[in-house]
């Protein structure tokens, strides 16, 4: 077997490392304010970031994400074991480990909610564990997790939210006939076993979060973690109020800050202004079919896509809606997504280069076409602007159509739109995800665009079971290479997560997956406004 | 007895109104694009779990089996459940609407506290430099958009004098009614200038009438003329356009109840729309209906009250 083994001393090395050098202060409540309420705490039916973000704050995975997002850690198993193979995963319950109402973790737990987690019937994120074959206690506190082929992200995604361990009698406890309706009655009340537990939710307004007595991870003053008595959510949906209220003191933390908002509270005083690092891309997808809606399309042509590459001014567009926070993409994914391959800004602004290639594609005059762009959405109506003027140099008129949220969504799976901006945000530590929507055709038609390269679906599949990690990165580093030459996007930038914090507060911690991680959050009393 | 059947008729005429509007909104809805699965699922919808989750809400079926097994569920009093918040859409309505409802009449209240004196003293010192302040005011609180407004509010008087919460709803009543006295307060503004100028005029309008000119010859005091003759006469118009408002008010809670963070109806609505929650939606909108047809009962009695030939 190949031995993968992480012992306590290791995970206790971590947590320290990830500890600011202040003596910490327990106690105290951190009120946070969200953009938008929770809507479904159950880990496996859930479908958004909304419920996805603070998930782990209430279940405990196996494995936990480091805070860069990259590796894993020791979350409910403290050591695991990859077989020589690679499939066979064995993984050693914590001693002691208990839910939050004080009942201790079992394998039978593990393997229910993973054989849960893993069934296609359940949810939209089993595909990330579609490798898992069979789940089986061992002994009295171990699991063995069987795979269908080796599946080099299983470690990966044993950190991911909808592998979070439930109590198997608990929930089957509760009233109703289906899955689905006893989850539902679950998640009013959720026995989880991550540092807080639900006390008080009242829908679109607030969610209070209480220390879980049971949680087993240890604080840098040697005592059980959480230090905080509670984390309030209150929800703000207004960009401004939560600001203001921010200042006010209403709030102590304060998330999507928007970027206009950035460099003014870096300058006052009593408020840290923190720019976590983030798996989030901003991109044009272009649909490359012959034909849209029934008439010709010129985003088939390759050169034509590498046109409005090369005509869009990237940097200018950072400076504009983004205020300079943001950076330039190297690949379709971020720097932050593990294996990322390349150097230096894709299609640098070159003018001349794209109107040769417009010339050279046979639409010298240009073309018009429609961008869809959300209603309402500021960012994306800058990007809509700046994009119509930066192409109108090589002749293309883009028409912006303002549409919601749904009836963009409808067209674009349907494959009924030329153009649209999008922004993606990883779930997983690992670059599978965003390739098997973004590259591999068969899952969702490489973003609905019709773009298919029958290299990169090979690489792609050869990848999902590569155990070489040095062959899977080069793997990776081709498809990037073919997607990001002649793929169906116009990438814009990558941006941070902008949360304002008061100064009092610390130990917080936004993962590049978005996970707002409140496990070693602390206020210190003595407030320094 | 007359009014009782007055009232009764009202009231009967209100089921077909409503139904009409059952089958408007539900058309609408399921008529814009996208669906309830798409809307939840976002981009990264699978097409097979797209159409699972469609399939298990019975989106699949013809429109009208859906339409009558709503009317179905209607008459028995069931809205549905929501897709999004896996709730009752009776209890959600339960929970929101009282908070849409008390900012409302709150936003009423003031309106009506701050126009009817302004009113009066504008009439009465016409065209001097009261009335000029007073029109001039609240043509600027008119001209501003409701979130500008509210957020100037916020600014001034929650974060910088710190008289009032930066937004949110409190736990007691009387923390409901300290929190939503800006909101009311930005929501009342811009109605206040549209009653304060009808009743100027109104009042401008009767106070030169014959019989106003009668009463003071009769000797009546200056007061009673100007309340039982003048302000009576004048409120009429003031009340119709008044009932016909609060719609408008219900309207702007959507957007007050976003910037002041209050968990209404209105933004119950709107997060509903987008997520194409059908039964939230049709559910609210219903109950919405229920509230103005109710308000303009209540404001036709208003007017037969204060003009009693109208019920005739």
């Amino acid at each position: 077997m190949k031995m993968t083994f992480t012992g306590a001393f290791a995970a206790a090395l971590m947590l320290s490392a990830a500890q600011p050098s202040l003596a910490v202060e327990r106690g105290g409540t951190l009120v946070y304010g969200r953009y938008a309420d929770s809507l479904f705490l159950d880990p496996v039916l859930n479908d958004a970031n909304v419920d996805i973000w603070v998930l782990s704050n209430l279940y405990d995975t196996l494995l936990l994400p480091t805070d860069d997002g990259q590796g894993v850690q020791p979350g409910l198993a403290t050591k695991w074991a990859v077989s020589a193979d690679g499939k066979t995963v064995t993984l050693q319950l914590r001693p002691g480990a208990k839910f939050s109402n004080g009942r201790a973790i079992t394998p039978d737990d593990v393997v229910w909610s993973l054989e849960r987690a893993a069934n296609p019937k359940e949810g939209i994120w089993n595909f990330l564990i579609s490798s898992i074959d069979k789940v089986v206690a061992d002994g009295a506190d171990g699991v063995k997790i069987m795979l269908k082929h080796p599946d080099p992200a299983i470690l990966q995604a044993l950190t991911v939210f909808n592998t979070a361990v439930m109590p198997k009698a608990e929930f089957e406890a509760e009233p109703g006939t289906t899955d689905e309706a006893k989850a539902r009655e679950f998640a009013k009340a959720p026995i989880g076993s991550g540092p807080f537990v639900l006390k008080d939710w009242v829908h679109g307004q607030s969610m209070t979060l209480v220390r879980n007595p049971y949680y087993w991870a240890e604080g840098s003053d040697g005592k059980p973690l959480p230090y905080l008595d509670s984390v309030v959510f209150k929800v703000v949906p207004d960009d401004a109020t939560r600001i203001l209220q921010l200042q006010s003191g209403g709030l102590d933390g304060a998330e999507f800050i928007p970027y206009a908002r950035v460099q003014e509270l870096k300058k006052m005083s009593g408020i840290n202004m923190e720019l976590y690092p983030s798996t989030r891309v901003e991109f044009v997808t272009l649909n490359v079919r012959d034909e849209v809606n029934g008439k010709p399309n010129p985003l088939a042509n390759p050169e034509v896509r590498q046109a409005l590459n090369y005509a869009t001014n990237k940097q200018a567009i950072i400076q504009i809606v983004t205020h300079g926070v943001g950076s330039p993409m190297s690949s379709f994914m971020s720097s932050a997504t593990p294996l990322h391959a390349g150097k230096g800004e894709l299609f640098p602004y070159d003018l001349a280069k794209a109107k040769a290639l417009m010339a050279k594609a046979g639409y010298a005059k240009g073309f018009s076409v429609p961008l869809l762009v959300l209603a309402g959405n500021q960012d994306e109506l800058s990007i809509g602007t700046l994009l119509q003027q930066m192409w109108g140099q090589v002749g293309v008129k883009l028409e912006l159509q303002q549409v919601d949220n749904a009836t963009r969504t409808d067209a674009y799976r349907k494959g009924a739109f030329s153009m649209r901006l999008s922004a993606w945000t990883d779930d997983i530590a690992d670059p599978s995800e965003i390739t098997s929507y973004f590259a591999y055709s068969p899952t969702i038609q490489a973003l609905h665009s019709g773009w298919k390269n029958d290299t990169v679906d090979k690489l792609f599949v050869e990848s999902q079971s590569q155990t070489d990690a040095a062959k899977r990165k080069e793997e990776y580093a081709k498809i990037q290479e073919i997607f990001n030459a002649t793929g169906p996007t116009v990438p814009l930038y990558q941006t941070p997560y902008p949360v304002a914090l008061r100064k009092d507060v610390h130990g917080f911690v936004q993962i590049p997956l978005g996970n707002n991680i409140f496990r070693a959050a602390w206020v210190s009393k003595k407030a320094s406004n | 007895m007359h009014l009782l059947l007055y009232v009764l008729r009202r009231i009967i005429q209100l089921i077909p109104t409503l139904l009409f509007i059952a089958l408007v909104v539900f058309l609408l809805v399921h008529l814009l694009p996208g669906d309830p699965a798409s809307a939840m699922l976002g981009d990264r919808a699978l097409t097979a779990d797209v159409n699972r989750i469609n399939h298990d809400l019975g989106l699949d079926r013809p429109l009208p089996v859906q339409f009558l097994l709503f009317l179905r569920n209607l008459a028995h009093g069931d809205l549905g459940r929501s897709i999004q918040l896996h709730e009752s859409v009776l209890s959600l309505i339960a929970q929101r609407l009282p908070v849409t409802m008390l900012l409302t009449a709150m936003s009423a209240l003031i309106a009506v506290a701050l126009a009817l004196p302004l009113a009066f003293l504008a009439a009465l010192r016409r065209d001097r430099e009261a009335d000029i302040l007073i029109r001039g005011t609240f043509q600027v609180g008119l001209s501003m958009p409701v979130f500008y407004i509210g957020l100037l509010l916020l600014t001034f008087f929650g974060a910088y004098l710190r008289w009032f919460p930066v937004g949110g709803y409190g736990d007691t009543f009387a923390g409901h009614l300290y929190h939503l006295f800006l909101p009311a307060l930005t929501l009342a503004l811009s109605l206040s200038a549209v009653l304060m100028r009808n009743l100027r005029q109104a009042i401008l309008q009767v106070i030169g009438a014959e019989y106003v000119d009668f009463a003071r010859a009769k000797g009546l005091p200056a007061r009673l003329v100007l309340f039982r003759h003048v302000l009576r006469n004048a409120l009429i118009s003031t009340v119709t356009l008044f009932g016909l408002q609060i719609g408008t008010l219900l309207g702007g809670a959507v957007v007050t109840e976003t910037v002041f963070a209050i968990p209404g109806a209105g933004r119950l609505m709107i997060e509903s729309i987008y997520g194409r929650d059908y039964p939230v939606v049709q559910g609210t909108t219903l109950c919405l209906a229920v509230v103005v047809s109710l308000t303009f009962l209540l404001t036709d009695l208003a007017q037969v009250a204060l003009d009693p030939r109208l019920s005739r």
